[in-house]
């Protein structure tokens, strides 16, 4: 009986701190094994990367400005997105497997371990290419901050890393919910797929984009959340709106909500027959 | 009394909602909203009490509800109707807590981290059940005497053959001395010794630790070799609930003699051994003619499963009137 109060008690924050680090560490161990598989991976997100900043340069080779926004400013915005982008990459790229393993009723293991079911899905895989990412984002950050001259200071330092965590919190936040659909739709690998790519969108500030879209990116798929409303705060501190103040609050609550939804999705599978 | 029992089900049922589902992007959505359903019931009135350390054999038929019992008994489903006790606690409705005193292994999926060796797998069980150092290292020597477990332990789940695959699986079920451990067709796809290893390898924790396994088989020699009690479902509803013995008894204690007489031939013989038995009628030939061979065969288990699953179960008189000895609960129908 004595025990068992113990026992309750370890499993709280540290408990689970405590087992990611050891499940990521172990992971990270093993996939160093597979070290062709590593670099191939590491080397073809970087690939992707430069790809994708490429169209973006051409694009500003012709449009030097969009909509009042020029070109560092919008690389801030780039880079910011990219940072921003890493711990879903990282952390939370077991999402992608939900749908199949939900299909063929692999998912049902995680419902036979004490501990919670998101978090003993999504500790499951750590993926390093990410980092990769995290460079590159890191980058042109760097970049185009000097090149804009914003200060560097503690205080700028600071709201920017809280920025980055609001940001991360919603990009993760809108994938949990679109991976979570599976639960409920069959085919839902469209849904990841078309959120994914919206994230696309995030980095162009969402002052370009005609009136509904701009009400859809920031209050139906979130995405302004990811660079435009956080960058703002660094880009344009005189004119920051009320949304960027409580992107925070909106972030921490829109990755309750999507926790809350694949909880939801989790506790009634009841997985196939078998 | 809840203390004695390790799984007490009463009246358990469990309906389904099937979705009659749209085609189509759009379709799946209007399903997200739609109140169309069908009501199947995969489960009805099933009533069951098993003592603690009883290693009972779960059988049924494909579809026949195996799979949605134990998805309740583990607290993955919640029952549309009755009662449901594992280990003196409500499984769905305390799932987490649950999970700690039951141990699951699925024969065609592995419940192990697929790309860490074995040791890591249970090092982070550990971890998670909370194992104190001292339980965990008498468990790993137990496991050490029992099977070979040296060359597994550096190996990943990934490289490791099915046998091995099984074997670790069940090992890590064990790991954290469950009260209940639920075998679902550990010896799907093994060969024939490596069946062998893994009977013996339950039945000796089954002993050792006094736990309480729930084993769903397709495979009568799993049965044979390790069920003290047999549990038959079909159609969702319980035909049999008693010990092997009777089981065969169903048909009554028929055996198949042969014998072969001179000049080559072999004579059968049904011998119904509530009335006669073998010697006599060995003797009886014997006092004709020389016999030469002599083979004597048994009804197999295989084979009265068979029998039931295909619904030639005998007249329910009869199955009542098999046992006095023990509580008419333990006879369903």
């Amino acid at each position: 009986m004595n025990k068992e109060i113990i026992k309750n008690k370890k499993r709280g924050l540290g408990f689970y701190f405590r087992i990611y680090c050891k499940i990521i560490a172990q992971d990270l161990k093993s996939k160093m094994s597979y070290r062709a598989d590593f670099i191939i991976s590491t080397f073809g997100m970087l690939l992707t990367n430069i790809v994708g900043f490429m169209s973006f340069y051409i694009l500003f080779k012709n449009f030097p400005s969009i909509n009042g926004w020029n070109y560092h400013e919008m690389l801030f915005l780039y880079g910011f997105s990219l940072i921003a982008l890493t711990p879903l990459q990282c952390l939370f790229d077991n999402n992608w497997n939900l749908r199949m393993q939900v299909e063929s009723g692999d998912f049902i293991k995680y419902c036979f371990r004490p501990i919670n079911i998101f978090f003993y899905f999504i500790s499951e895989v750590f993926d390093v290419k990410g980092l990769g990412q995290l460079v590159f984002g890191t980058g042109v950050l760097v970049y185009a901050w000097t090149c804009l001259g914003i200060p560097v200071n503690i205080r700028i330092i600071i709201q920017l890393i809280l920025l980055l965590i609001t940001a991360s919190l919603f990009m993760i936040a809108i994938m949990n919910v679109a991976a979570a659909t599976c639960f409920w739709i069959v085919r839902s690998g469209y849904v990841m797929i078309v959120m994914f790519r919206f994230k696309d969108y995030a980095r162009y500030p969402v002052s370009i984009f005609d009136g509904i879209f701009k009400i859809i990116f920031t209050f139906v798929i979130p995405i302004a959340f990811i660079a435009y409303y956080p960058g703002i705060v660094i880009l344009r501190p005189n004119e920051i709106p009320l949304l960027s103040k409580l992107s925070p609050l909106f972030g921490i609550l829109f990755f309750w909500l999507s926790y809350r939804f694949w909880m939801l999705g989790a506790e009634k599978y009841d997985g196939t027959g078998s | 009394m809840n203390e004695e029992k390790a799984i007490i089900m009463k009246n358990i049922g469990k309906d389904f909602k099937v979705l009659n589902r749209h085609e189509g992007l759009k379709g799946s959505i209007k399903d997200l909203f739609s109140r169309d359903y069908n009501i199947v019931t995969a489960v009805n009135d099933i009533s069951l009490e098993i003592p603690k350390g009883q290693i009972v054999g779960y059988l049924g038929p494909n579809g026949a509800g195996k799979s949605t019992t134990i998805k309740m008994m583990t607290g993955v489903l919640e029952p549309t109707r009755g009662e449901i006790l594992v280990n003196g606690c409500v499984p769905y409705k305390n799932r987490a807590k649950n999970a700690e005193n039951i141990g699951v292994v699925f024969g065609q999926r592995s419940q192990l981290w697929w790309s860490l060796p074995l040791i890591e797998s249970f090092r982070l069980l550990k971890e998670i059940y909370l194992i104190e150092d001292d339980e965990y290292e008498e468990m790993i020597s137990l496991y050490k005497s029992l099977v070979n477990l040296e060359p597994l332990l550096h190996k990943t789940v990934r490289q490791m053959s099915l046998g091995q695959r099984t074997l670790s699986d069940i090992l890590a079920a064990f790991l954290h001395n469950p009260k209940v451990v639920f075998l679902d067709e550990p010896t799907i796809g093994l060969d024939v010794s490596m069946k062998a290893k893994i009977r013996d390898l339950i039945r000796e924790l089954n002993k050792r630790k006094k736990t309480t396994v729930i084993l769903t088989t397709h495979d009568m020699g799993d049965v044979d070799a390790l069920c003290e009690r047999i549990v038959i479902i079909d159609h969702g509803r319980m035909i049999y609930d008693n010990d092997i013995d009777h089981l065969k008894s169903y048909f009554g204690s028929y055996r198949t003699l042969k014998l072969r007489l001179p000049g080559d031939k072999w004579v059968e013989e049904l011998i119904d051994e509530s009335k006669t038995d073998a010697m006599s009628v060995i003797s009886e030939y014997q006092k004709k003619s020389k016999i030469l061979d002599i083979k004597l065969e048994e009804i197999s288990t295989e084979e009265v499963i068979k029998k039931i699953y295909m619904g030639e179960t005998v007249k329910n008189e009869k199955i009542s009137g098999i046992d006095n000895s023990r509580d008419d609960k333990d006879l369903a129908i």
